[in-house]
């Protein structure tokens, strides 16, 4: 076994009874989950709508530490966490299904902001994001805004901006839900080269079949309970 | 990019809303530098006269501190003048009337021989004499206002004067008064034998707890009277308290509205935002730093408020001493400690209008600012 191998077996992410419900328990998202996932797994969420899929997400991306039972990132407990901000910050990379792009802000601008919680002086981080969108095939339209973009490239762009702050775990929320089959693909694509490139561990919520067949293991979850894993 | 030019950005994507709050924080500082100046000056204005005269005590009516106090006999000056230190005493009698087409106008009757008449110059003409009640001597600007030359008549009330010379002083608000002999001021203002001022010159070298113990044994000698420093002329003189005391009550509803008006405009930024503030914590921004971004932007709306007040002050502080109510009887004093006080407060402005937004926005859970 090669020190990779070994280092890819670590357990990054470990769900013990995971529950979560909304408005005095009448909606109950998450009904005593439990998974682990190693380091460097590259591994989807499917399941139908409110299904608890997006409440996952939001609980390992310490958007919602409002839960109940274990979930522990690279051993750090995230209920009760005192700053989930900086967890995120050193953490965390986000990719949302609407992209969510800072519309006043350029592409390179975009993806500076994760990096305002790092020690990085401005020339820095321009010279990271430029490289970042060099990655994701973008570096000829670095300074334009949003609404210049496709929604590919928007999405490339989204990509990029989760990587800034040079995280251990990235999650993806429905990535090519608002994309074409065209621009899905290339989306996948670059995922998976981010994914072989840099070893990360990735969750991807996704619908779309393509997408969890291009990862190594699916969690399915319906009702708010892991129902078949594979 | 830095931090800096995200707020820069911030700010000029709402150019119309920015420029708006500018131009309320502006007005409120304007309303700040100029009436705060012109309430200086009118402090100064008075300083000047005694600092000009060499005065060394000023002595008048201790329950009337208005601008000008009651009067009080002149035979009192025998007494005052056989006090330790004293060198000589001057008494006048000083009022505010409205001469012809000036509505304020500074009467002075100034007793004979004494050292009031010596730091002023006589441009043209004569000082007008004891003997003739009649005559006047007017201050360059007060010519100047009034259109007067030497042989004019003068109406002063009911009672018509000829002008018999033209002074100048270095102290503004004699330069627009007229002078007279004490004894004619006494028979048109129908108080005879009266002064409202004692100016003391005291013996040279001599010290300041000296001064001080004079002007102690004056206030208990002379229970009516009181004396004080020229230098502490605004704290003797009502008038001057109660300028000042307008000044910042008008100047606090400025800043109030100033205040209120950063407020809105950043916690409307604030609403507009929320979707891109739940974004800047989801990737990872602090609390601390939103509410950084959102005070940084308030703080440099006061900024730049402050100084755009500033000029906005000193061009209305200029207009307003050209007024006709206004010209002649005093200068807006507009020194730099004013200036930066103004702009620290437009800072200060800016802060507070900023942190009810800032404390809003980085309280926003990132989950449900994201699905809006």
């Amino acid at each position: 076994m090669t020190a990779n191998e070994i280092t890819s077996k670590r357990t990054l992410i470990e769900v013990r009874d995971l529950r979560r419900s909304f408005d005095e328990e009448a909606v109950q998202a998450l009904r005593g989950v439990s998974f682990t996932i190693d380091q460097g797994e590259f591994v989807s969420v499917r399941g139908p709508s409110g299904s608890g899929k997006t409440t996952l997400l939001n609980i390992l991306g310490a958007l919602d530490t409002r839960f109940e039972g274990n979930v522990l990132i690279d051993s750090v407990e995230l209920r009760h966490l005192p700053s989930p901000e900086r967890f995120r910050a050193s953490t965390i990379g986000f990719i949302f299904q609407s992209f969510h792009l800072l519309a006043a802000l350029t592409a390179l601008e975009n993806v500076q902001m994760p990096m305002f919680e790092q020690k990085w002086r401005a020339s820095e981080r321009q010279e990271r994001a430029a490289a970042l969108l060099k990655t994701v095939g973008l570096e000829h339209r670095m300074h334009h805004l949003p609404a210049k973009l496709s929604g590919g490239e928007r999405q490339r762009v989204a990509i990029a901006r989760s990587l800034a702050n040079e995280p251990k775990l990235l999650l993806a929320d429905e990535p090519t839900g608002n994309l074409d089959s065209e621009n899905a693909q290339k989306i996948l694509e670059v995922l998976c080269g981010i994914h072989q490139e840099r070893n990360m561990t990735m969750i991807v919520v996704t619908h779309d079949p393509e997408v969890a067949a291009a990862t190594g293991r699916t969690l399915r979850l319906r009702d708010g309970q892991l129902t078949a894993e594979g | 990019m830095s931090f800096l030019q995200l707020i820069l950005k911030n700010l000029f994507r709402r150019r119309s809303r920015s420029l708006l709050t500018l131009t309320g924080i502006s007005i409120g500082i304007a309303a700040v530098v100029s009436l705060s100046g012109i309430a200086a000056g009118f402090e100064q204005s008075w300083a000047n006269v005694y600092k000009a005269r060499g005065t060394d005590l000023v002595v008048t009516k201790s329950i009337a501190r208005s601008t000008m106090p009651g009067p009080f006999p002149w035979s009192l000056k025998a007494e005052l003048q056989k006090m330790p230190h004293v060198r000589e005493v001057g008494g006048l009698l000083s009022d505010v009337f409205s001469v012809e087409d000036s509505p304020t106008v500074l009467v002075i009757g100034w007793e004979p021989k004494t050292a009031l008449w010596n730091h002023v110059t006589l441009v043209s003409g004569r000082w007008p004499d004891d003997a003739s009640k009649d005559t006047v001597a007017i201050g360059t600007l007060n010519a100047e206002m009034l259109g007067k030359k030497l042989g004019d008549k003068l109406q002063i009330e009911t009672r018509e004067f000829t002008v018999c010379g033209i002074f100048r002083s270095a102290a503004l608000a004699e330069s627009g008064a007229v002078v007279m002999p004490l004894s004619a001021m006494q028979a048109l203002t129908e108080k005879e034998g009266m002064v409202n001022f004692f100016d003391i010159w005291l013996e040279p070298h001599t010290s300041p707890e000296e001064t001080e113990a004079l002007r102690d044994s004056i206030k208990k000698e002379f229970k009516d009277l009181t004396a004080f420093n020229p230098g502490s002329v605004s704290e003797s003189n009502l008038a001057m308290q109660v300028a000042k005391a307008m000044t910042w009550a008008v100047s606090s509803i400025a800043l109030v509205v100033g205040a209120i008006g950063v407020m809105n405009t950043i916690l409307m930024s604030v609403f507009e935002r929320l979707h891109e503030i739940g974004i800047l914590l989801a990737i990872g921004w602090r609390r601390g730093r939103i509410m950084q971004m959102i005070l940084a932007e308030s703080l440099l709306l006061g900024l730049v408020g402050g100084i755009a007040g500033c000029g906005l002050g000193v061009a209305a502080a200029r207009l307003l001493q050209r007024s006709p109510w206004v010209h002649g009887k005093l200068e807006a004093a507009l020194d730099l400690r004013l200036l930066v006080t103004a702009v620290l407060i437009a800072i200060a402005l800016g802060g507070l209008g900023g942190l009810y937004p800032a404390w809003i926005g980085s309280r926003m859970s990132p989950a449900r600012a994201l699905r809006q």
